[in-house]
């Protein structure tokens, strides 16, 4: 199986729902410890494992009004399902805190970028260099580079361009000689801001490429 | 042999001209056409109250406010005040004696084209409490009481009993099914984290969908309303796209490559997911075929490509692309062919929105150093800058019906999510509670 079919089939085991696939590395699994349900025991998804998502006739259609109308019974329109919203936010902000309390530790800095922009100035340089040092002194510290942006512009851009932040300060960083392994590079767009204020001091913060140490694996 | 070419060429020439009309009006009848037209004539429509047939007092106001506001929103009736009118309900009846008819006659006389009424009844005696709502409409152009509902059900779905009885109203005069029962699936801040929610199209009865404890964004319903796709950070560190049943809460991975796995959208059929995802270096459109879970590269190209937004009749996608510079909305077809820019506009234009009509597309421009809401015409001829003033607007979303869209904006500090007619016209919050909501996206009809 070569590399782009193996990538694709991990996208494939992911959709069946953690149905293994050999000749992929184990790494394609999505995580299995979460309480939430995986489990794609879908009923008529054959071998992709979740249901069809295609337009179907709607049960709760209108009966037209009536001159001698009989009664309807009208149920909660959504059934949603209950969740327990305590069930993961206690593991992810434990999590959270152990990863800023490491990176705190390591006196790691942020880049910060200007508005739409993405190149690393000569600020974010002497940064990441200082970043780089205790990067290279530390082999068995995995990182993690997220990028950020302001609240301007839209939620679904900014991803775009936050991960374009991500990148150039990875990249910076692998320049510097850190192992390009070692970096993971994820980004939050505007959805985890520093500061809400509506002013260019907040916005400021925001525009930043934060180099996270990762807790557990 | 000859035959065969005329045959190919006329069936060519067909596709096209569905195409054609597809894009323009996407198959709808014609009263549902004339009730879009900017100059329709809005149906003349009275409410005669909701009398008390046993229960507290506050059962039939309740249901008579949200009537008015189901009704006005519908944009089909034009809601008239009956009382300034001069038109006296109080003998309205149960609508077949002579006080029925004397209300009857004043209405017709005014030119109220339809009346409504009703009574509503709360039983506590029995175990569970049962409401019971009748509501019955008089026609004045046949003169004649052309139907009713009767409905029952518990306390809590008393909302949803009026929006049911304006749906009914809206099929009755425009052959639509109407969008009082439609939900609105978003994003709103829980603690440190973002989750899913669903509420109904006027805000009310908001429900949590997920409960990660991280980050969970970008909402889309499926065609047939039981599934949400959406955006995951699960484990913080990565991305996926996620599908969640909203009767059971199951939930599926449909898309782990790895990198940004953002914007997802379903096709009008259901058949096809498009997303844009950074697994082979920037930001491409991808499209997963829901059946045979094959996975089509659609954009080529070094820039960002994001955000693909289906036509009705799933041909077509408008997307976002900073190819040029700054994020403008492309064209394209939906296995990646033709593409073409859309919008020239200003040096920021992105997060489109398909109508449900194909008539327009609406997106977010900036304008003055607002991101405000415009509608722009699939042909690029017509332009309409919908909002305008200080913060940030997102996300557009459009009602079935193509009469209003949802979005959300900053205009009042925090993060809140508004309804606005397709005009501009009318701004409606829809949310109050919280510190941020965001991404609105409004569920296809029923």
């Amino acid at each position: 199986m070569n590399k782009t079919m193996c990538t694709y089939a991990v996208a494939l085991v992911a959709s069946m729902a953690l149905i293994g696939l050999s000749g992929c590395s184990k790494k394609s699994v999505q995580s299995g410890g979460d309480s939430q349900s995986t489990q794609g025991t879908a009923k008529g998804g054959g071998a992709g494992g979740y249901p069809d998502t295609g337009v179907q006739s709607g049960g709760g259609g209108l009966r037209g009004l009536d001159k001698n109308p009989s009664e309807e019974r009208v149920g909660s329109g959504t059934m949603l399902a209950k969740v327990d919203p305590s069930s993961n936010a206690g593991r992810q902000l434990d999590e959270i805190r152990a990863e800023q309390a490491a990176s705190a530790a390591a006196g790691l800095r942020d880049v910060f970028f200007a508005y739409d922009s993405w190149t690393i100035s000569e600020e974010g340089r002497q940064a990441l260099s200082r970043d780089a040092e205790w990067i290279k002194s530390n082999p068995n510290v995995s990182l993690k580079v997220e990028g950020h942006c302001d609240e301007r512009g839209t939620s679904a851009y900014n991803l775009v361009l936050g991960e374009k932040r991500a990148k150039a300060a990875r990249n910076y960083l692998v320049e510097l000689g850190v192992g390009a392994n070692r970096l993971s590079v994820v980004s939050y767009g505007k959805e985890r801001p520093t500061c809400s204020e509506h002013a260019e001091s907040c916005y400021q913060q925001n525009r930043r490429g934060h180099i996270v140490v990762k807790s557990g694996k | 042999m000859r035959q065969a070419k005329l045959i190919s060429v006329w069936v060519g020439g067909a596709l096209l001209l569905a195409g054609a009309v597809g894009i323009l009006e996407s198959g709808a009848s014609d009263v549902f056409l004339e009730a879009t037209r900017p100059d329709f004539q809005k149906i003349s429509l009275g409410i005669a109250g909701i009398q008390n047939g046993g229960g507290p007092d506050w059962l039939g106001g309740r249901i008579e406010e949200v009537l008015k506001k189901d009704v006005k929103r519908s944009l089909v009736f034009d809601l008239v005040d009956l009382p300034s009118l001069g038109i006296a309900t109080s003998d309205i009846g149960n609508g077949t004696g002579n006080g029925s008819k004397a209300v009857f006659k004043q209405v017709a006389e005014k030119g109220v084209s339809v009346l409504v009424w009703g009574k509503a009844a709360l039983k506590e005696a029995q175990k569970d409490a049962d409401v019971n709502m009748e509501g019955f409409v008089y026609d004045s152009g046949s003169d004649e009481v052309v139907g009713g509902k009767r409905y029952a059900g518990s306390p809590s779905v008393v909302r949803l009993m009026a929006h049911r009885f304006v749906d009914e109203l809206v099929f009755r005069y425009t052959g639509e099914p109407g969008i009082a029962r439609t939900k609105i699936a978003y994003v709103a801040q829980q603690g440190a984290a973002r989750e899913l929610f669903v509420m109904d199209y006027d805000g009310y009865d908001a429900r949590q969908l997920t409960a990660d404890g991280f980050l969970n964004l970008m909402p889309q319903w499926s065609p047939d309303r039981r599934f949400i796709v959406f955006t995951s950070y699960r484990d913080r560190h990565t991305q996926n796209i996620d599908m969640i049943e909203l009767a059971t809460g199951k939930r599926w991975t449909l898309i782990s490559l790895g990198g940004l796995n953002i914007t997802p959208a379903l096709s009008p059929d259901g058949n096809f997911l498009a997303f844009a995802s950074s697994h082979e270096g920037n930001s491409e459109l991808y499209r997963l075929d829901t059946r045979t879970k094959a996975i089509q590269r659609l954009t080529v190209n070094p820039s960002g490509d994001l955000s693909p937004s289906w036509s009705p009749n799933g041909r077509d996608l408008v997307f976002v692309s900073d190819r040029g510079g700054g994020p403008q909305l492309f064209l394209m077809g939906s296995d990646g062919t033709n593409v073409r820019r859309l919008t020239f506009e200003g040096d920021y234009n992105a997060a489109p929105a398909w109508s449900p009509r194909g008539n327009w597309i609406a997106y977010v421009c900036r304008t003055q150093k607002e991101y405000k809401l415009c509608v722009i015409s699939p042909d690029g001829q017509k332009r309409m800058q919908l909002t305008t003033g200080p913060g940030v607007d997102d996300s557009p979303s459009w009602s079935p019906d193509g009469r209003h869209l949802v979005f959300s904006s900053t205009a009042d500090g925090k993060s809140h999510i508004y309804m606005i007619d397709a005009d501009g016209k009318d701004i409606e919050r829809l949310t109050f509670q919280g510190t941020h909501n965001s991404a609105p996206s409004w569920s296809p009809a029923s």
